[in-house]
């Protein structure tokens, strides 16, 4: 459920922080209510939110406020009860949210001009490693087990090469396989030397230093995997959305672009293609993870 | 020119402190993670500790209050309070006592105890997400002590990393919306935590720690045994030595004519040794310091800050504890860096005029201020004909003889007589009697204005160049110190300090008038799709090493390798900016092939370096060619 390193970072929650988590007013029919997945330091989130959340009330002519959930079963069951009629999340969620409530998708974010990004193996420039063959026997460490770019997609490169039958007997190929917490461990481990590789997104080598970075490169590539997606929930009114949509397209302009800084930080937004999501609902069916 | 203005996104969490590379010197930083406030503070202290004497109030404050930037709105001591049932009074108690091992002492043991307290509650996380924030945030507290680790005890470090791996993998996942839930693995976990308690037990837990002469948080084991340790430099949290945003405009003389600094090979060395930091030595070039680092672009690096070096942002004290030991005055007296433009008509140099020569300045700031080798003749030669070049920015509000011209705004013309008009106050004299209009509003003498507080009874110490007010709009806050945040306030101070008599409106007249002179028409550098930040970087380091041309025929060693030392490893460094980020292993190969100039050349195989350089070129005009 990973994208963009530069903007998901995976500060905790904290428990005190908890506290900070706010109620959702109950569905008003002038109000759209965002439900945010806390990704960030919660205090910065919290006024994260405030800042976007005004400028949206003003685009849109509609107050608009956000809060934030516990996790994406909660904003997702927020969708569900209606108290929620927005949120963000990643690809994978949003399949899951789509097959369970019938969740919608409107936007997807837009980073280095594509709204798509790849998974890539990592392996540092001095360590022989060429191929994904090589790597039988030795050590991995990936992102996260229900990560797309950090573990799902990077996998499957090594079952087209023939490497692994699924995702279940990956550990055999593999010496140690390790889930590391995040795309910034997993690509640390590797390049400290204490893993041969590493899954992650395609960006996240520019978490390393300029000197890691220069001594890094990828082996492999997974197919393209959609950016983060913002989703509605179903039966919202059709103008409400349409005028929530107009509002957030107007982040790409040049004036207005600054604000991305406060959605998690993309370059900007594109109306969602609801195909470009068939590849996610396939790899959630082939690794168990939906019906 | 300066090129390492592009702040990288790099989150450099498991990393400690801005840190330059091992080897050569990178002049790009990294952006770093935030710290989490213990172990910002933990990271002050010991930095702080380190110079002399120990600034014991910003110790003090370093726990009291959130590190500069910080994205926390507590300081430690209140964080600890709020989140932790370890006591501080140890440790605050030693502060006041100003006992540097005690607060030493007690720092690393409530950085240890924090790390096992977070430990403690990842495993007993009843799911997998309590358990990987807690992982997570003890994986930041021994973030404090990492760096140090490696560099001492690399096996120790290596080891401790798999444990944290092992730990982190173990602690299961709660899937996403209930599918692809996994167990935490409590067996491994507790494995992987013995690992590191048994090490933080032996080395940061220890009842008494061996007198440290440099504090650093290498473990006690090592300490104790006497071994020498190539601690790594590294700057503390809040530390910003990143360029400015937006890049202000460099104005070039040659450059405003047509000339290519490709041709003029003294003038683009200079401009290479400008941005290198392996003229200096010590903490400046490891940490990637170079002269462009406080004045980048000519201009002044408004965001440049270093805890105990500077007393706030733009502001840094040369000779102080940090940079060069042998140079330190031991006098808390940080001071505004000046701005470089229009150099040449600006001597005598210093903020007291105390160097006639430009030439010996330049040899001050890198032999005593940053520690750096005696410069060659050549490598002074270079760097003054640089600097030389540095030009004011147009304002096309301004004659060349100072006059202001029918862009000007009336307010400015009514403070231009105000400017002009001899006062009483000032004995007599006017505001033009120094900073002369047609002078490029300066007069080449030092003067006492009051601005400097005597260092003791009787001093006379106070007088202070004539600063330009060309280009000023642009370089507040004001003053040797930055004591005066705008330009209204320069016009209060004196009109206070001098009992000038001013009313409101000729206040704000007079206020108009100097922000006339220090205007520019384009102060910035623009940047679109075409001119991006690593294409200008990329331009000016082939143009760095175009004098290649003109070294290796004359077979100049010494020359040559401090070239390619700087511009190869910052080649690299900067392709991690790029946009174009298909083409940054090309760019990589670049870096290489020039380095291979330099192993070459220190084989004393010319053929080689002749040849090396020669596909450098070829490879560089055609990356030029396609990758923009």
């Amino acid at each position: 459920m990973n994208t963009n390193p530069t903007r998901r970072r995976f500060l905790a929650l904290s428990a005190a922080a908890t506290a900070l988590l706010a109620l959702p007013v109950r569905a008003q029919g002038d109000i759209l209510r965002l439900a945010f997945i806390p990704q960030e330091n919660p205090q910065k989130l919290l006024g994260d939110i405030g800042e976007i959340t005004g400028w949206l009330s003003r685009a849109t002519g509609v107050t608009v406020k956000g809060f934030v959930t516990i996790d994406h079963a909660a904003a997702v069951e927020a969708l569900r009860n209606g108290d929620a009629d927005i949120s963000f999340m990643g690809a994978l969620p949003f399949a899951l949210a789509e097959a369970e409530i019938g969740a919608v998708p409107l936007l997807s974010e837009v980073y280095r001009g594509a709204p798509n990004y790849t998974g890539r193996i990592f392996v540092r420039r001095d360590s022989g490693i060429k191929t994904l063959a090589d790597l039988r026997g030795r050590d991995i460490a990936f992102a996260d087990p229900i990560s797309e770019s950090g573990y799902l997609y990077p996998l499957a490169e090594f079952e087209k090469a023939g490497l692994i039958d699924g995702p279940g007997n990956a550990r055999a190929f593999f010496g140690r396989m390790f889930f590391a917490g995040g795309y910034q461990q997993a690509m640390q481990a590797m390049a400290e030397g204490l893993v041969d590789a590493a899954g992650a997104s395609q960006y996240a080598d520019l978490l390393l230093s300029p000197a890691q970075q220069a001594e890094v490169t990828w082996i492999a590539e997974s197919d393209t995997i959609p950016s983060h997606v913002v989703i509605a929930r179903p039966g919202l009114d059709p103008a409400l959305q349409a005028r929530f949509v107009a509002a957030m397209l107007r982040l790409n302009e040049q004036e207005n672009r600054h604000r991305l800084q406060y959605l998690y930080g993309p370059d900007g937004y594109v109306a969602a293609d609801p195909a470009a999501y068939d590849g996610v609902r396939a790899m959630a069916r082939r690794y168990g993870l939906m019906k | 020119m300066r090129r390492s203005f592009l702040a990288l996104v790099a989150t450099l969490l498991l990393g400690a402190g801005l840190a330059g590379g091992s080897g050569t010197a990178l002049a790009t930083p990294a952006k770093e993670a935030p710290w989490l406030p213990e172990a910002a503070s933990y990271r002050l202290t010991l930095f702080l500790g380190n110079l002399a004497p120990p600034p014991w109030e910003d110790i003090e404050t370093a726990w009291s209050e959130p590190y500069r930037g910080s994205e926390f709105t507590q300081g430690a001591l209140t964080w600890l309070d709020s989140q932790s049932e370890l006591a501080t009074a140890p440790l605050t108690a030693a502060i006041g006592r100003k006992d540097r091992q005690a607060v030493f002492a007690e720092a690393t043991r409530l950085v240890a105890r924090r790390i096992e307290e977070t430990l403690d509650r990842a495993l007993s996380s009843e799911t997998p997400a309590d358990a990987q924030r807690a992982v997570a945030m003890a994986r930041q507290l021994y973030r404090a002590f990492a760096d140090h680790i490696s560099a001492a005890d690399p096996d120790g470090a290596r080891a401790l990393g798999r444990a944290w791996l092992e730990l982190a993998s173990a602690t299961g996942s709660t899937g996403v919306l209930g599918a692809g839930a996994v167990a935490p693995d409590r067996d491994t976990m507790e494995t992987a935590r013995a690992v590191i308690s048994d090490y933080l037990g032996a080395n940061y837990l220890v009842d008494s720690f061996a007198p440290r002469a440099r504090l650093s948080a290498i473990p006690e084991s090592v300490a104790r045994s006497g071994a020498d340790v190539d601690i790594p430099n590294t700057l503390p949290p809040g530390s910003d030595i990143f360029d400015q945003d937006p890049l202000p405009k460099l104005v070039l003389n040659f450059e405003e004519q047509g000339i290519d600094e490709a041709d003029l090979p003294l003038i683009a060395y200079g401009d290479m040794l400008f941005d290198s930091p392996e003229i200096f030595s010590g903490p400046a070039r490891e940490l990637g310091i170079s002269c462009s680092t406080c004045h980048n672009r000519s201009d002044i690096n408004q965001r440049f800050f270093i805890p105990g070096a500077s007393h706030q942002p733009g502001a840094v004290d040369v000779d102080g504890a940090f940079f060069n030991p042998m140079f330190n005055d031991r006098r808390n007296d940080p001071i505004d860096i000046p701005s470089l433009r229009g150099l040449r008509f600006t001597g005598p140099y210093g903020r007291d005029g105390r160097f006639a020569s430009l030439r010996d300045f330049t040899r001050n700031v890198i032999v005593n201020e940053f520690a750096g080798d005696e410069p060659t003749p050549f490598m002074l030669d270079a760097i003054v004909a640089y600097m030389t070049e540095f030009d004011f920015l147009p304002n096309a509000m301004l004659t060349g003889d100072g006059q202001l011209t029918a862009a000007a705004p009336d307010a400015a013309r009514r403070g231009a007589a105000i400017f002009n008009r001899p006062l009483a106050g000032l004995g007599g004299a006017s505001c033009a009697s120094c900073h002369v209009p047609g002078a490029n509003f300066l007069d080449r003498k030092a003067h006492d204005i009051g601005s400097v507080q005597p260092a003791y009874d009787g001093a006379r110490a106070g007088a202070l160049d004539t600063p330009t007010l060309l280009g000023t709009v642009y370089t507040a806050p004001y003053f040797h110190d930055g004591s005066l945040p705008t330009l209204a306030a320069v016009v209060a101070w004196f009109d206070d300090t001098k009992a000038l008599g001013l009313t409101a409106t000729e206040r704000a007249d007079l206020t108009a008038y100097l922000e006339t002179v220090g205007a520019a028409d384009a102060p910035y550098e623009v940047f679109d799709d075409e001119n991006t930040p690593f294409r200008l970087a990329f331009s000016e380091l082939t143009t760095f090493a175009s004098t290649l041309d003109t070294l290796l025929p004359r077979k100049d060693t010494r020359h040559i390798l401090l070239l390619t030392d700087t511009v190869a490893s910052d080649l690299a460094a900067d392709a991690s900016t790029m946009g174009n980020l298909a083409v940054r292993p090309e760019i990589y190969a670049l870096a290489d092939r020039l380095a291979q100039v330099g192993t070459a050349v220190r084989m004393g195989d010319w053929t080689a370096a002749n040849a090396h350089w020669a596909t450098f070129k070829s490879d560089a005009d055609a990356i030029q060619a396609k990758a923009f």
